[in-house]
């Protein structure tokens, strides 16, 4: 094991997989953005940048050329920067790389991951703060993974290049100076297995991407005052891993979900409808879900904090759901 | 308010031309002192194409900018005060802070939209365009955009539906970069009004930093297009100012010194070449002095008169309280 950002480790599943594989190719610029990690991509770059296609502002026709290569046979690795622009490629995402394997009849294989940073980012205002990742997981054949440690950043996203399906990874910005333990052997994390981050006895908090470390540090906080929660990180959405969920709920008899993204038909919503499907008899409260409000994003930085789920109204919701 | 300059009025466009400059150096010192305001996209080094332009418009004529739209909105009179506010997300913002740097909106200046989708304004002033048809206004649809906008899909869409149902549109193309290339645009077509011209709209292509040459390309346009012959495609060549992408707020040509209009020998610098040659408010004040439209002492005072209003504008956006959290459900459904 050594320490590594996550910005390393998502670069170093690339370069594994172009060292692997001659054909595999990639489309997008800034793949780490324009941060204080984006120089992390050195390695990549110096190696495999006759790889990376410079593409223009034509998310649409480009998320169609990626999809189109991947038909034919190249694993691909296609990254749009802000999901926000992904809206302007929803029609190829949807109706082409998630539909092309059944409406084939299973003749066609789309080997292609899409990469994306979501989220609120302190001043994207209403059209660079897009969370799209409920509107995506609502429309199938697609999968998607929201890892949020390095070591499961490179291992899914290993694992996701490896397998023949099209894979959403809906990034957040945050997490790329993130540091932690990555094995030095090869290795991959299988998509749909949750991670218990934080185990706790009194309540789960169901949360995704970086929402998971806003729940980390509230169940810090909460214990400092009693509450001992249990932290599960899905790591994957689809497939979800409805087991470990469910166990959880089961164990602790309380559920409070966090994600970034709006509460109308949200990851949480998908979450609580498990716990009333399959844990009801074990809930002792109430489910919370806590997301942000329907509004656009703000760009006025109270109106903005105000909206953002962070630890403060984790903490809140859970108190809520022992009232 | 500011008035917009009078049509054809040089002096007016060169007062203009300064307020735009001054603005945007003033939002970078605004952007130094409040790191959380963000990153800037300035219009400095498109005035002369902005003032010019603004100068053949009249108050009715519908506008749709980008993230590059500070220029345009001050230009159009809108109050600098409450632009500075809305770009430090204060309260008194034209948009009650909730648009930001990216998003200034004033309807009462003639602004639809300001999208920093790129393409986004272009569909949307098609659609102008057809609603004050369908309105038989005389009024026109002005979307403003980058030459990289044209890489989205979109503009061909939108430019076919303006020439198809020969609409009121003007497509005013600011190009930052040599035809097509990095940094902002990367397209195949060897000159960007290859594509309008394919549409059958008419395309008319001016030097950007010479407010005149722009003035005299807008002049046309708009009288064609009030005169309903149909949408016209204006492209100005600009050369990209140094600055113009920046992630922090710096002042890479320095601050504007508009002595240096006539006191040519003292331009110097990593970026002196953009200031001599590239630098179209320079270019406008040198050509006013030269031609005696107006006396050095007179650029001068208007700037003195742009600087004041400017500092008053800031005060007045420094004292404006940020928005009270609990409105933050306002203003979702109309
Ligand atoms: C749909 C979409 N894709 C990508 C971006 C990121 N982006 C912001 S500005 C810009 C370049 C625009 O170039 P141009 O239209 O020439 O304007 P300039 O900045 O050069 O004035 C890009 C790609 C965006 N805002 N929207
Ligand atoms: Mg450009």
């Amino acid at each position: 094991m050594t320490k590594k950002f996550y910005a390393q480790a998502l670069i170093e599943a690339l370069t594994e997989t172009a060292e692997e594989d001659p054909g595999f190719a990639l489309i997008g610029r800034g793949i780490l953005g324009h941060g204080a990690h984006a120089h992390f991509d050195k390695p990549l770059m110096e190696r495999f940048g006759d790889r990376i296609t410079d593409p223009p502002t034509s998310e649409g026709a480009v998320a169609s050329m990626a999809i189109g290569a991947a038909m034919a046979g190249t694993r691909m690795f296609c990254h749009f920067g802000t999901a926000s622009f992904t809206l302007e490629a929803v029609n190829q995402l949807i109706h082409e790389a998630g539909v092309a394997h059944s409406m084939s009849g299973g003749q066609i294989k789309v080997p292609l991951v899409f990469h994306m940073y979501h989220g609120l980012r302190r001043g994207g205002a209403g059209q660079h703060s897009s969370s799209p990742q409920s509107m995506y997981a609502n429309n199938p054949g697609l999968q998607m993974i929201m890892p949020t440690t390095p070591r499961d950043a490179k291992g899914m996203l290993r694992a996701a290049l490896k397998c023949d399906s099209p894979t959403l990874y809906i990034d957040h910005g945050a997490l790329l100076g993130t540091e932690g333990e990555v094995p030095d052997e090869p290795y991959e994390v299988p998509l749909g297995r949750a991670d218990i981050r934080r185990e706790g006895s009194d309540i789960t908090i169901v949360a995704t991407s970086r929402a998971v470390l806003w729940a980390v540090e509230a169940a810090e906080r909460l214990a400092a005052e009693g509450i001992d929660a249990e932290v599960v990180d899905p790591r994957s959405i689809v497939p979800l891993d409805a087991e470990a969920i469910v166990t959880s709920i089961r164990k602790t008899g309380r559920l409070v979900t966090v994600d970034e993204g709006y509460q109308m038909c949200s990851i949480g919503s998908e979450i609580a409808a498990l716990a009333a499907e399959r844990a009801m008899d074990a809930l002792k409260g109430p489910v919370a879900r806590v997301a942000r409000p329907p509004v656009p994003v703000p760009f006025s930085p109270p109106l903005e904090e105000a909206m953002t789920p962070g630890p403060d109204r984790i903490i809140a919701a859970v108190k809520a759901t022992f009232a | 308010m500011i008035a917009p300059p009078a049509a054809q009025d040089r002096a007016a466009i060169l007062h203009c031309m300064i307020l735009m400059r001054r603005f945007e150096e003033e939002v970078l010192r605004i952007a130094q002192d409040h790191p959380y305001v963000g990153r800037q996209h300035l219009h400095i080094g498109h005035e002369a194409t902005g003032a010019a332009v603004v100068s053949q418009l009249t108050p009715d004529d519908l506008f749709h900018t980008t993230h590059r739209n500070h220029g345009y909105v001050i230009a159009r009179g809108a109050d600098p005060g409450r632009a500075f506010a809305e770009i430090m997300g204060r309260k008194d913002g034209l948009n009650g802070g909730r648009g930001g740097p990216w998003h200034l909106c004033d309807r009462s200046a003639g602004f639809l939209s300001t999208s920093a989708m790129v393409g986004g304004s272009v569909g949307l002033a098609v659609g102008a365009g057809f609603g004050l048809k369908t309105q038989g206004s005389n009024a026109i649809s002005i979307t403003h955009f980058g030459d990289g906008t044209l890489d989205e899909g979109i503009c061909f869409e939108a430019l076919n539906l303006a020439s198809i149902f020969s609409l009121p549109v003007l497509f005013l193309c600011e190009n930052n970069a040599k035809e097509g290339q990095r940094p902002s645009s990367m397209l195949a077509a060897k000159a960007l009004r290859d594509l309008p011209q394919a549409l059958q709209i008419r395309a008319i292509v001016v030097d950007g930093r010479d407010a005149d040459a722009v003035a005299e390309g807008a002049k046309e346009a708009v009288a064609r297009i009030r005169g309903g012959a149909g949408p016209v495609f204006l492209q100005t060549n600009l050369e990209r100012w140094p600055g113009s992408h920046q992630t922090k707020p710096e002042f890479p040509t320095g601050v504007t010194d508009l002595s240096l209009a006539w006191e040519e020998d003292r331009i110097e610098g990593k970026h002196a070449d953009w200031v001599r040659e590239h630098d179209g408010l320079r270019a406008y004040a040198k050509t006013l002095v030269d031609d005696g439209s107006l006396s050095r002492e007179r650029v001068l005072e208007m700037d003195r008169e742009v600087l004041e209003l400017l500092a008053k504008a800031r005060e007045f956006a420094e004292a404006s309280p940020y928005p009270d959290p609990d409105s933050l459900m306002a203003d979702v459904f109309a």
